[in-house]
């Protein structure tokens, strides 16, 4: 294959996928490196496979995830099913201190951890891009909702977006196709709430990136409920079937799995990168392809790894690293306080289909008033269900009588689970372990990151609000929780390799380029400038649309 | 429903265009291995008889069948086997035999060897000793019928007789209702 690229695509995921896309319709030659290997939908894909066809029927394969997954099995999605689709923790390793654990689950194959995301999209708004800017916390982001308002509507508009418009300030509205309905307790608990909470609290169903009709040759949902084992309709968003065909529709795409990225390349007379420094996953040859243009979107923390290991003469600390803030600002969504209840009634109705979305509370703490507790917020996800045979274990009886019992589902359970902010601490970094590789050679991370006081704030709080709706909607037994879960577990982490509006205190300008090397952007959650509370992913397909966009222009221009 | 209807059903689905020059053929062939039932890794013919009956007496064939012909015995085979600690094997195999031994105290027989009113009878003192330690609000976990009877409904469920036949499961309902009467699939 050549080794000479017009743009190389670090990353095969969520942002990879969208920079191949942008960068091949608009005419470039673009290679994307994929660390893992090939996905074929139609083998890999087992979202229809019953429990009777696994080996375990579905209660998972303990010795082989305690031996291979002890990280990656702590996500609920690595089951038995879709655990082929997280990393072997033995071949990947990283280090962090002993007494604050980060739980850093990780996908590697084509698609990334686009085939199991949770599929949630929402926007971000002032609020939260003008939030380290009003409260001092990290630096102010260089950019503002306005600019990157039209790049949300261009994403959406591919990937098909279900959801309902609010006319909230603090989440803005998308270009939605219809949103799913909510279940019969879960409209009981929206009513409740806009009666007792005036419209500062609202809940509305998921905005998730799940098709409710057909759109651009995908079909709509199934309702078989799996999504994290993939879809064979595509009628969830992933890289396989959206972004990467698109770029192969251009005939200008090169996409190369097996191809471990282990640096950037740099030339100091030109003041460029010259492309990238691979190891080839299965034959551990060493190779190097070149570009004029670098594209890290190898998720947050790799593609800091990545820079962190990219060691010229003029940057012995890492590429990107003039400013010493690379690696630093790691953030996670910090989730788990909550409540769930018992709510009465409509014991003569269920739901048929398994949909595969929640409901949605957007942020109201610190949005018109100011909490005296802690900053900025949190959301609620969460839901109606009635509990199935599951229950049976902890109920008493046995029998024709247990049988049959388990027939009727019980009653209606509301459970609220909130995902909140993290502020940004130069104290949470990462930085390139000394002493241990991975299965290939290359330096791994060791990773610092606990929560703050803020963040315990926020948990609590979360039970303390959630259990006030719960009563607002009459709910009984409520149970208020607070988890204790490490950072990662959100797997929203964020930041490293911030942009910001002074090359003294970031990494990346307002387009996601880095200062130090023009050619170079980093448009996954790296990027970060701060966290919010909303589930990120759509903000990095749309800066990474944005950045792609600019590349290109720079590029024409020969500014590149 | 089986795999291969509840394939066509998607096929039938309309506009399902990544299906297109797909046989159900190729499809199927993306499933998982297929459980052979067969010969037992942990239980011997005594221990096998005595899980056998115990199941079926915690979900029993009515109107559909019971925990028997949903091979619930192989499961619980397959766990100890590749799934229990050492220590919770032996835990197991001695609540097991513990099982016998109340049936032996209360009716002379094995557990497998006595009738279901017999059989009732120790299920029922086995069952109370699990609901006392919850209404005492005290862990259930460490008692043996605790985790059989677990064991025994994850099994059954998720077997092809009780996903097909007891939940009439669709693995493909092609359409979700919010709001639906109770019994509609």
């Amino acid at each position: 294959m050549p080794q000479t690229y017009d743009a190389i695509v670090v990353g095969s995921g969520i942002a990879g996928g969208w920079a191949a896309k942008e960068l091949c319709e608009r005419g470039l030659r673009t290679l994307v490196l994929e660390a893992g290997r090939p996905i074929e939908p139609g083998q890999d894909y087992v979202e229809h496979v019953p429990p009777w066809n696994m080996k375990f029927r579905g209660y998972g394969d303990r010795v082989a995830a305690e031996r291979d997954q002890p990280v990656q099995r702590r996500c609920y999605a690595c089951d038995e099913w879709a655990s082929k689709f997280f990393v072997n923790d033995r071949e990947h390793p990283y280090s962090t201190p002993d007494d604050t654990p980060f739980l850093w689950i990780r996908g590697r194959q084509v698609g990334g951890r686009s085939i199991m995301w949770a599929r949630q999209v929402y926007r971000w708004s002032d609020l939260d891009f003008e939030a380290n800017a009003r409260d001092g916390h990290g630096v102010d982001w260089p950019l503002r909702y306005a600019d990157l308002a039209p790049w949300y509507d261009h994403v959406e508009e591919f990937i098909g977006i279900s959801g309902e418009a609010l006319g909230l300030p603090q989440l803005p509205d998308g270009r939605f196709l219809p949103p799913m309905p909510l279940n019969c307790a879960e409209e009981v608990v929206r009513d409740a709430m806009a009666a007792t909470f005036g419209g500062e609290r609202v809940l509305t169903i998921g905005r998730c990136a799940v098709l409710t009709r057909a759109h651009r040759g995908r079909a709509a949902c199934h309702y078989c409920g799996p999504c994290e084992r993939g879809c064979i309709t595509h009628s969830y968003f992933n890289s396989i079937g959206s972004t990467l065909p698109a770029a192969r529709a251009t005939g200008r795409l090169t996409l190369r799995p097996h191809s471990v990225v282990h640096s950037v390349l740099y030339d100091a007379r030109r003041d460029r990168a010259t492309g990238v420094r691979v190891i080839d996953g299965q034959t551990r040859e060493d190779l190097e392809f070149h570009a004029r243009l670098v594209f890290l979107c190898a998720s947050a923390l790799e593609s800091t790894r990545i820079l962190l290991n990219s060691r010229p003469s003029r940057f012995p600390t890492g590429l990107g690293n003039s400013s010493g803030e690379l690696g630093r600002n790691l953030m996670d969504h910090v989730m788990g306080g909550g409540a769930q209840g018992t709510i009465a009634g409509m014991e003569d109705r269920v739901v048929v289909g398994r949909r595969p979305n929640g409901i949605y509370v957007p942020r109201f703490r610190n949005v018109r008033t100011a909490h005296p507790g802690f900053l900025r917020g949190y959301g609620f996800q969460g839901g109606g269900s009635r509990p199935g045979w599951g229950r049976g274990a902890s109920m008493a009886g046995f029998g024709a009588d247990l049988k049959q019992a388990l027939r009727t589902p019980g009653p209606w359970q509301f459970r609220y689970y909130g995902f909140g902010e993290c502020l940004p601490r130069p104290t949470n970094y990462v930085e390139l372990d000394p002493e241990r590789v991975d299965a290939w050679g290359i330096p791994v991370l060791r990773i610092h990151c606990a929560w703050s006081d803020n963040e315990r704030a926020l948990l609590r709080d979360m039970a303390d609000t959630a259990t006030e709706m719960l009563e607002a909607a009459g709910a009984t037994g409520i149970e208020p929780f607070i988890q204790d879960n490490p950072p990662g577990l959100g797997i929203h982490e964020m930041g490293t390799a911030r942009m910001g509006r002074d090359p003294a205190t970031s990494v990346l300008n307002a387009h996601n380029q880095c200062w130090d090397a023009p050619n170079v952007f980093v448009t996954d959650g790296a990027c970060m400038t701060s966290s919010a509370c909303q589930n990120p992913s759509i903000t990095y397909m749309a800066l990474t649309a944005r950045a792609a966009a600019y590349a290109v222009e720079q590029l024409q221009r020969g500014e590149l | 429903m089986h795999r291969r209807d509840a394939l066509q059903t998607l096929a039938a689905l309309a506009g399902v265009p990544a299906l297109a020059g797909r046989t159900v053929a190729d499809v199927l062939a993306a499933a998982g291995p297929h459980r052979q039932a067969g010969r037992l890794a942990a239980l011997n013919a005594t221990q096998n008889a005595t899980v056998v009956a115990l199941a079926e007496r915690i979900i029993p064939a009515t109107d559909t069948p019971g925990a028997t012909a949903a091979g619930v015995n192989q499961f619980i085979d397959l766990l100890l086997a590749e799934w229990f600690s050492a220590d919770e094997r032996r835990a197991f195999l001695d609540g097991i035999a513990d099982v016998d031994a109340r049936a032996r105290a209360a009716f002379g027989k094995s557990f497998a060897a006595g009738t279901h009113a017999q059989q009732d009878g120790v299920v029922a003192v086995l069952d109370g000793e699990v609901t006392a330690l919850r209404e005492a609000s005290r862990a259930t976990a460490g008692h043996f019928f605790a985790r059989f009877k677990a064991l025994t409904l994850y099994g059954y469920y998720n077997s092809e007789v009780g996903m097909t036949q007891e939940l009439r499961y669709q693995i493909i309902p092609g359409r979700y209702e919010s709001c639906a009467p109770l019994g509609a699939r």
